[in-house]
């Protein structure tokens, strides 16, 4: 079984989000967007420890922009899809089926006004939840369901030593129960017997009979002998059937407690327990299916380490769980499946969402595209806003001419995403689906002139990719004669208002033709102190031979790239300009973060 | 959850008949043949208890179909015995029931236009009016519409799979009087009750992922009466446990089949054992009936069967009351020689029948009795409570708590207000909607007790202060509301019918009454001592028997059910020279060995 989607309606920073899910969950947002009140929207539907008083919500709950008057509804609906090779999920769920789609069952929560009250609501408790399925109010979701099919949480906060030392709380308990279940009472005995020994030899230390003593004696003198507790030191209760209580997890070859782990070894071993927990109570036919939810697992984890568990996490075949995760971490993001990935971004008072689930790719695309985000570069998912470039020269001079423009794209948290080639459909579909400004930056590439520009089939292929992934309508028949028919000056003015930015020839002919622009990349790259191989080159180039963009490159990349933006500002700084296209590429995206 | 303790007992208590504990263990297909005192319910009963612990794992169930709500209450008893609930997890209930609460409610939503939005089932004057028009509609002539719709019942009965050549190859004028009559009641928003199990079997047969989801839910299937249960029945057996994957367990004696008239036939039950794939296992011993009487009963089926009596076992009572004259004189003989000879020999009143073919029968001989001052409970057509009426059956339960039930929980509140919730919404309520019927339902039971009313006023009080407000809430779609004013008008007091409510609710002190019953209703039951009342030549068989070999054998059958009731004594009573030619051969069998 799987999640398939999320709905939400009015309840705090969401107004009306539809969030497609494919299985498991990477949500990714900045702060305050609202990743911990999609959770607990969940946990109002799923949450078998959530209690009634929880669930009741209050008046405050109701998205901001709710007008109370109009009597809103906060609703929440979670689908289900590919149960039906589970006999105890269909079990569970067979009368939760929408009525549009059979193979998805949906389970509901809803908080409203009560019918009996009149008029705008005064306080939550004019208000009522109820809890069904398959669209029909009358079949309520039972207990049953819920601890069948059960969500635990893991929240920001999570104190992981505190909850593996309580016994009550720590995920070891049933599976340590179970484990001195199967231990004979002979053999338990046995080990009472050899415990009693040892603690008879501890009582026997002077010392520690004398600590003893001073205690007990302290206690009787606080509470007096009818309410004497009988207190003595040992090193474990000596009533067999309490004796596993004082097992625990020991790390570092027994040597040390688990408290004394580091936080990000404690929160390891939790989540690792809460596995274990799941695979015990399915085996126990307590459960059917597990929905673990970690807000920001990646606390207190180096990032080796993350990887290490994500991989792991998100790798797991286990059709019986899923995960939802809330985090900052690149390498989480990079770890994670593209399509589990849920960006959250705050739009106009109502938060948003965009998910990768249904992304429109290939399967080969996808894992380009996964490639691609490996841990340096998946920023581009915390990002506000994309340029896309076709090859490496794009992507090491356009940071400096944005700097010359005025425009520090790490600041504006502006990604420079370089598809290595002129491949930017697949690209262009995940910035659309995250819901990213964007702006290509492309070239014209005009042959010989016998046959029309490669830049015009590919502008127009780019433009198709945003419409499947945002619904956009797309070219009419005519329209697209139209723009075939075009010439570059049309054709790039029109296109420039969409995002898609072209020059003439290439970029480095672009760069080239760029009044002062060439002469100062010269100036820098003769101030280096090249070999004299290098050196000729850039006296040819100064004399009017035809840039080699493979060496130029080259030489760029010895420099740094950022020392030479930070020379190439100061010349530019004076009065030269990057190529325009460039610059409206840059300022196309820097206005729409 | 089921009582392991009391399934053991159980286990152990069938230990002694190796064909039950066969058929109990049995884990394929399996059919059980039993006779009349063969145990089968018990053997029913704990094969479902074994399964729910032994083969079905929570959260599936298991699914139990009987003949009707009455055979449901019974075995929802027998069952709750053995620790087994109807709960989310099991069905148990009638075809019809099953066909609505587990195919048509939860999937017909799946398929827009196959049943109007919120149908209800129709009444009786619905379903008149329907067969009038659709009769104009197809025939246009001047002859009984109601007349015609017999035949046509009959075939909408039989062919069950519509998509065979016989549904319109054989009479299909009836098939388009049958669609028509079908439009009409769709064209107000209406199905019958022939239609459930018609409809459940079209959506099954069409969508093989809702044969899946049934499986799902119960892996097992249990019937019992097979042999009761007509063509809808065993067509939807045949789909579910030979196409569907589930397992069968099926329980009749073809002996005993009496419901021709609903479209029943032995025969079915006879195919089903004789598959290959089904293990056939009879149960022979009879622990009910003395020798004698077994003898006397194959002499009244006019076949000879195995069946056993225990040894050791008293041989049984057999005597015939000859009458000179008709049903009238042979009603006052029972009040006046019959019955007090058997309460003589120290029969209990409660565990004496009377037993006869037709209600106006029960009329006839409720009124010799009540000249006499004999307590007694009518279970035919003329009760005042109708035993498989489940409105009828919550409304003497609330009779039993006002009178003192209320003091030992007996029945206990919670499962008047789970019955009375199960009317108003079918069983899934709301929590406002449970407290508002639990509302009403508590303040008018408290305000029955000791309130001094008859039963006629406080029927009347019941229909104004809970049917009233409750047929508006009302969200059941199988709804008999009418019961209760039938009930009002049977206690008239200008008809000298009405009583004490304590009578009404069998709460007497003292000896309990004796009970009346049809033939039919008698199905299932057993008393220490049986008289059958109107043995005559013309009236079993009657004309109407006589007119049709298989009607002529119904009619023997339910002579043979009536024979079979008793466990100590059987008396005849008949009009002298005038018995039924039954009754002769049952004499000539009873003497010999």
């Amino acid at each position: 079984m799987r999640l398939a989607k999320l709905s939400i309606r009015n309840f705090r920073n969401f107004q009306a989000i539809d969030v497609p899910l494919a299985g498991n969950v990477v949500l990714l947002g900045e702060n305050r967007v609202g990743k911990s009140n999609l959770l607990f929207a969940v946990r109002l539907v799923l949450d078998p420890t959530l209690p009634d008083s929880a669930r009741q919500l209050k008046l405050s709950d109701f998205w901001d922009g709710c007008d109370l008057a109009a009597s809103p509804e906060i609703e929440v609906h979670l689908h289900f899809a590919d149960f039906d090779d589970d006999a105890a999920l269909v079990a569970l769920l067979t009368d939760f089926r929408t009525a549009a789609d059979p193979a998805v069952a949906r389970l509901s929560y809803v908080y409203r006004k009560k019918p009996e009250v009149a008029g705008i609501p005064q306080s939550g408790e004019d208000c009522e939840f109820i809890v069904y399925g398959g669209g029909d109010e009358s079949r309520a979701v039972s207990s049953r369901v819920r601890r069948r099919i059960a969500l635990d949480m893991l929240d920001a906060l999570r104190d992981a030593e505190g909850q593996l030392a309580s016994w009550r709380n720590s995920p070891l308990r049933p599976l340590l129960e179970d484990a001195i279940a199967s231990v004979s009472r002979a053999d338990l005995d046995g080990v009472v017997a050899d415990l009693e020994a040892a603690t008879k030899r501890l009582e026997n230390f002077p010392s520690v009979k004398a600590l003893e003593t001073a205690l007990r004696s302290g206690i009787l003198d606080l509470a007096g002998t009818a309410h004497d507790i009988d207190a003595r030191l040992r090193f474990a209760p000596a009533d067999p059937l309490r004796l596993f209580r004082a097992i625990a997890l020991y790390i570092d070859n027994g040597r040390r407690g688990l408290a004394e782990a580091s936080l990000g070894s404690a929160n390891v071993a939790l989540v690792a327990l809460k596995l274990a927990e799941f695979a015990w109570r399915r085996a126990k036919n307590e459960r059917n299916y597990s929905l673990l939810c970690i807000e920001e697992p990646e606390a207190h984890l180096h990032p080796q380490l993350q990887r290490a568990v994500f991989d792991k996490l998100f790798q797991s075949p286990d059709p019986a769980q899923a995960l939802i995760v809330t985090s900052h971490s690149p390498t989480l993001a990079a770890a994670a499946p593209l399509r589990a990935i849920v960006q959250l971004r705050a739009a106009g008072g109502a938060t948003r969402a965009y998910s990768l689930a249904s992304l429109p790719v290939s399967p080969d695309e996808l894992d380009d595209i996964e490639q691609y985000l490996t841990a340096t570069r998946s920023e581009l998912l915390f990002s506000r806003g994309v340029i896309f470039v076709e090859g490496d020269a794009e992507e090491t001079l356009l940071p400096v001419f944005a700097d010359a423009i005025g425009h520090n794209l790490d600041r504006l948290g502006i990604s420079i995403c370089n598809v290595a080639g002129i491949h930017f459909e697949p690209y262009v579909k995940l910035a659309a689906s995250l819901g990213l400004p964007f702006s290509v930056i492309t070239d014209w590439d005009p042959l010989d002139g016998a046959k029309p520009p490669l830049g015009k089939a590919r502008t127009l292929g780019i433009w198709d990719a945003y419409c499947t992934v945002t619904g956009t309508a797309p070219l009419t028949p005519e329209q697209r004669a139209q723009w075939q028919a075009a010439d570059f000056a049309g054709f790039s003015a029109g296109w420039r208002q969409a995002g898609i930015f072209l020059n003439d020839q290439t970029f480095e002919i672009a760069v080239a033709n760029t009044p002062g622009l060439q002469a100062a990349l010269l100036d820098i790259l003769e101030e280096q102190g090249f070999g004299a191989i290098r050196k000729a080159r850039i006296a040819a180039w100064r004399a009017g031979a035809p840039v080699d963009p493979a060496q130029l490159l080259a030489m760029v990349a010895d420099i740094g790239k950022g020392r030479l933006s930070a020379k190439l500002k100061k010349k530019l700084a004076w009065n030269l300009a990057p190529p325009a296209y460039v610059a409206g590429a840059v300022g196309y995206v820097a206005a729409r973060v | 959850m089921s009582n392991h303790l009391a399934l053991v007992r159980a286990l152990v208590d069938l230990a002694g008949n190796p064909e039950q504990a066969d058929a109990v263990r049995e884990r394929g297909h399996c059919v059980v043949l039993a006779g009349p005192g063969s145990g089968k319910t018990k053997t029913l009963t704990t094969a479902m208890a074994r399964a729910l612990v032994e083969d079905v794992v929570d959260p599936r169930g298991v699914a139990c179909i009987t003949y009707n709500n009455e055979c449901a209450i019974e075995l929802e008893n027998r069952l709750a015995a053995l620790g087994v609930l109807s709960s989310d997890r099991n069905f148990i209930g009638t075809v019809h029931s099953f066909a609505l609460t587990q195919v048509i409610m939860p999937y017909a939503r799946c398929f827009p236009g196959l049943l109007p939005a919120d149908f209800r089932v129709a009444t009786t004057a619905q379903r008149r009016a329907a067969v009038e028009s659709a009769y104009l509609a197809v025939f246009n002539d001047r002859f009984d519409p109601h007349d015609r719709w017999s035949f046509a019942e009959e075939k909408r009965r039989r062919d069950v799979d519509r998509s065979l050549p016989a549904w319109r190859g054989i009479n299909p004028e009836l098939a388009d009087f049958i669609e028509a009559y079908e439009a009409e009641l769709r064209r107000r928003g209406l199905i019958d009750f022939d239609d459930m199990p018609l409809i459940a079997f079209g959506m099954i047969k069409a969508h093989r992922w809702i044969r899946a989801a049934l499986q799902a839910r119960f892996p097992v299937l249990f019937v019992d009466e097979y042999q009761d249960l007509g063509h809808a029945l065993h067509e939807l057996v045949l789909l579910l446990c030979f196409d569907g994957g589930m397992r069968l367990f099926a329980v009749g004696d073809g002996d005993q089949s009496i419901y021709g008239f609903t479209g029943a036939n032995p025969k079915l039950l006879q195919s089903l054992a004789a598959r290959p794939d089904v293990r056939e296992i009879r149960l022979r011993f009879n622990y009910r009936s003395g020798a004698r009487i077994i003898r006397a009963s194959l002499g009244a089926l006019g076949e000879e069967r195995d069946y056993r009596g225990l040894d050791g076992a008293p041989e049984g009572e057999l005597t015939f009351y000859p009458v000179m004259g008709g049903h009238d004189a042979q009603a006052a003989a029972i009040a006046e020689t019959v019955l007090p000879a058997l309460l003589a020999r120290g029969h209990p009143p409660e565990q004496i029948a009377i037993l006869y073919r037709a209600a106006w029968l029960g009329d006839k001989i409720s009124h010799a009795l009540n000249g006499r001052g004999v307590a007694h409970v009518r279970t035919d057509g003329n009760a005042l409570i109708k035993r498989s009426s489940r409105l009828a059956r919550f409304v003497e339960g609330c009779a039993g708590w006002v009178t003192g039930g209320w003091r030992e929980a007996d029945p206990p509140y919670g499962r008047l207000l789970a019955q009375a919730l199960a009317l108003v919404y079918g069983g899934r309520a709301s929590d406002a909607e449970q407290e508002t019927v639990s509302r009403q339902l508590i303040a008018f039971l408290r305000s029955s007790i000791d309130a001094g009313e008859t039963t006629h006023t406080w029927l009347q009080r019941l229909c104004r202060e809970l049917v009233a407000p409750w047929r508006v809430l009302a969200r059941n779609p199988q709804q008999e509301w009418e019961i209760c004013s039938e009930m009002v008008v049977k206690t008239d007091p200008a008809q000298d019918k009405d009583m004490p409510l304590n009578v009404f609710s069998g709460r007497i002190e003292g000896t309990g009454p004796l009970s009346l019953s049809t033939l039919h209703s008698a199905k299932g039951r057993e008393f220490d001592a049986v008289i059958l009342y109107g043995m005559n030549a013309s009236d079993i068989p009657s004309n109407r028997d006589r007119k049709s070999a298989g009607a002529l054998r119904e009619a023997r059958r339910l002579f043979y059910v009536g024979v079979t009731r008793p466990r100590k004594e059987l008396a005849i009573v008949y009009q002298e020279g005038h018995h039924s030619p039954w009754v002769a051969e049952l004499y000539q069998r009873s003497q010999q060995g």
